[in-house]
């Protein structure tokens, strides 16, 4: 059902497509042959009346300076004959040929007249056409076709000549050219045409599969792809965009099911623990045990509650909805407080911290700051082996300033140091939710900075998170 | 839960509007704050709201953001209008809070993100209420049994003896004295004495306490400082 509609849709718009252009070269195609028309027409009128008006005076030239005696008739009529000959070469005057005449009105005299009989019908006419001497005409008279340019001379002596041109030939000649530059006309519209609707069909094809393959992509099933083809026009880019576009939602439908799973398998176990522990609660008979179960509970909870919240922060970040709440802050000082707050349990893990904090100042959202910087130091807490050296260096490297966070324990497990950026990637030891550390990548990314994390040649890890300083003096929100 | 909510000594007690519209928090809200002493009404919704707080004043709202029948900033500006100038304790489902509520926070209201724990929600109730109405005299001296704070000098006494603490453990020894009998969570600990709003996923806070502990209890024959199990700690007489 839905093929056939694209089929209709795509031969439609291929007519769109086609037809329209088709329509302004036709139009404009035609323009040009009726100028080239007018202009060759033109030119052979041109001609044959420069010959018409050459003759008549020539003519007229004879027919003044000849002696009027008995000959003057016939040598007027000889001269007329041989000037007619001159353009119809055939003596045979019938329709299809070149015709001249030539009539001479002589007050008192036996008009002059060469051309074909009976004369009657061409005086008839000259008498009607009321003709301008020195100026050629068109006349038309009866039962002949072509009308004749006629010229009209009064010069010969108080004699009218009239000089009469049918150009057949010229007008045959018009005829083929019209009949040429029709068909011509009418093939390279066509040729045009059938050209742009291929070309548009072609083209519209490749939208068709883009469309089809689109929208056989179901949710379940996100690997297909729209064929690309070989050349980088707009159709391959829409291709390669779509392809692209297709790479994103499989990846994010696919980030959307390790999440899940990974919200699903992180909530059920200390829900397992709440539960647990509010059953034994019940069955308890002393108070004082079952206060201690349902601490164990509020404990579970809490933990409950931070997954949620990291959760939900991380896929704000996602979104791109973690709002930032600028304000000049002195970063060392930033760094200095959580460190102190962090002292005693690094204390009571006898790690030796040693800070080199240069003082930074920094425009950023003091809140986020606070809580990767806190999740970093976290880290350091929860997954260092006791009595440690860590490394926390603050300072300004050009535009960036950048925090340091070393120590000399066993660094990144080697299958987590390219993911532990990522979400709900952790350690097999670890008892965290594995979402620290995408929190902190998020942060950074918020405020246009990066984490990198790393194992340092020397043994252990170090994490670099640089954060720009160029807003100090912009920002400010 | 304690029974603190009397403010400054008057028998009248403490008159608060809880607005939710989920009911299992808006009754666990009033019965909980009616256990702690104060007098509670609930709505749950705008428009209950608004019949409510015509003919009534009330000392302080608890307002749930997420009304079914309009934003709860509309509400809390439509209760403003009407001549309520009483603080509002705004309980919001998200975590990364509106930026207006941020706004609102600096007006003198406050915000708490569920899920939130009891003692925080009296905590900020006590300190929204202690803002609105007039400050008593700021006291320079705190006392808990034997313990003595010297708040201009910095400097704490157990008995006859001095006790050395660092700057920090003074602020937070500080801290659980001026809530002396009412309990305080990690979460207000954090930021209240360190200034920050983080949510550690380790035990930074237990280790201060346990440090502080070490050195205001260890050796005396009464603990001051308790542990409260799936709440936070306290510091009181016994």
């Amino acid at each position: 059902m839905s093929s056939a509609n694209h089929k209709m849709a795509r031969s439609s718009a291929a007519w769109r497509i086609a037809g329209w252009p088709t329509v302004a070269f036709a139009l404009g195609s035609a323009a040009a042959f009726a100028i080239m028309y007018l202009i060759i027409a033109g030119d052979i009128r041109q001609r044959s009346d420069d010959w018409l008006s050459g003759e008549a005076e020539t003519l007229a030239d004879v027919s003044a300076n000849t002696p009027r005696d008995s000959l003057y008739g016939r040598l007027v009529q000889e001269v007329a004959e041989l000037a007619s000959h001159e353009v119809a070469p055939s003596s045979d005057k019938r329709e299809g040929q070149n015709t001249v005449f030539f009539l001479q009105m002589t007050p008192n005299l036996e008009p002059i007249w060469v051309g074909p009989q009976p004369r009657e019908p061409f005086v008839r006419a000259i008498e009607e056409a009321h003709l301008i001497p020195g100026t050629p005409a068109s006349v038309k008279v009866a039962d002949w076709t072509m009308p004749f340019r006629v010229v009209y001379d009064t010069q010969a002596g108080g004699n009218g000549i009239y000089l009469g041109f049918s150009d057949v030939a010229g007008s045959k000649m018009l005829a083929r050219l019209t009949a040429s530059c029709l068909f011509a006309w009418a093939a390279t519209v066509l040729l045009g045409f059938a050209i742009a609707w291929i070309v548009a069909h072609r083209t519209l094809a490749r939208v068709v599969r883009i469309t089809e393959t689109v929208s056989q992509i179901g949710t379940d099933d996100l690997s297909t792809r729209v064929p690309e083809g070989s050349s980088s026009d707009e159709i391959s880019r829409l291709s390669q965009t779509f392809n692209r576009m297709l790479d994103r939602i499989q990846a994010s439908v696919h980030q959307l099911h390790v999440l899940t799973d990974s919200v699903a398998h992180d909530l059920k176990s200390p829900v397992t623990s709440i539960r647990g522990s509010l059953e034994v609660a019940l069955s308890e008979n002393q108070s004082g045990m079952w206060r201690e179960r349902v601490a164990e509970a509020i404990d579970g909870l809490d933990r409950l509650s931070q997954v949620l919240n990291t959760t939900l922060d991380l896929a704000e970040a996602d979104g791109g909805a973690l709002r930032l709440h600028k304000e000049t802050i002195d970063l060392s000082e930033l760094v200095r407080q959580l460190l102190d707050l962090y002292q005693p349990a690094m204390d009571v893990h006898r790690h030796h911290v040693a800070a080199h904090l240069q003082p930074v100042a920094i425009c950023a959202d003091m809140s986020l700051l606070n809580r990767a910087i806190a999740n970093l130091l976290d880290n350091e807490v929860a997954h260092l082996p006791s009595g440690r050296e860590i490394n926390v260096s603050l300072r300004a490297t050009g535009d960036d300033a950048l925090i340091t966070i070393e120590d000399n324990g066993p660094g990144f497990p080697l299958e987590l140091r390219k993911h532990a950026l990522e979400r709900f990637v952790k350690g097999e030891q670890s008892s965290g939710h594995g979402l620290g550390l995408a929190f902190v990548a998020a942060v950074a990314q918020a405020h246009g900075g990066k984490v990198k994390v790393d194992d340092r040649p020397a043994g252990g890890a170090i994490i670099l998170l640089s954060l720009p300083m160029s807003e100090v003096l912009t920002t400010k929100t | 839960m304690e029974a603190s909510a009397q403010l400054t000594g008057t028998r009248k007690k403490v008159r608060l509007l809880v607005v939710e519209d989920d009911t299992a928090i808006r009754e666990f809200l009033s019965r909980a704050l009616t256990e702690s002493g104060y007098q509670v009404d609930a709505a749950r919704d705008g428009e209950t709201t608004l019949a409510i707080v015509a003919d009534k004043v009330y000392d302080a709202f608890i307002l749930d953001l997420g009304l079914p029948d309009m934003d709860g900033l509309d509400l809390i500006a439509r209760c403003r209008a009407q001549g309520h100038t009483a603080p509002v304790l705004i309980l919001s489902a998200r975590r990364s809070v509106d930026e207006r509520v941020r706004g609102l926070e600096q007006g003198g209201d406050d915000y708490l993100t569920k899920p939130f724990a009891f003692a925080e929600l009296l905590a900020r109730l006590r300190n929204l209420l202690r803002r609105s109405s007039p400050a008593a005299a700021e006291s320079t001296r705190l006392r808990v049994r034997d313990l003595e704070l010297d708040l201009i000098r910095r400097e704490a006494r157990r008995g006859d003896t001095l006790l050395q603490l660092t700057t920090q453990e003074f602020a937070l020894l500080e801290y659980l004295c001026r809530n002396a009998g009412r309990v305080v969570t990690r979460t207000m600990i954090l930021d209240q004495v360190w200034r920050m709003r983080i949510d550690p996923a380790t035990n930074v806070v237990d280790v201060q306490i346990y440090r502080l502990r070490n050195k205001v209890d260890l050796g005396f024959q009464h603990s001051l400082i308790h542990t409260i199990r799936g709440v936070g700690y306290v510091i009181r007489e016994s």
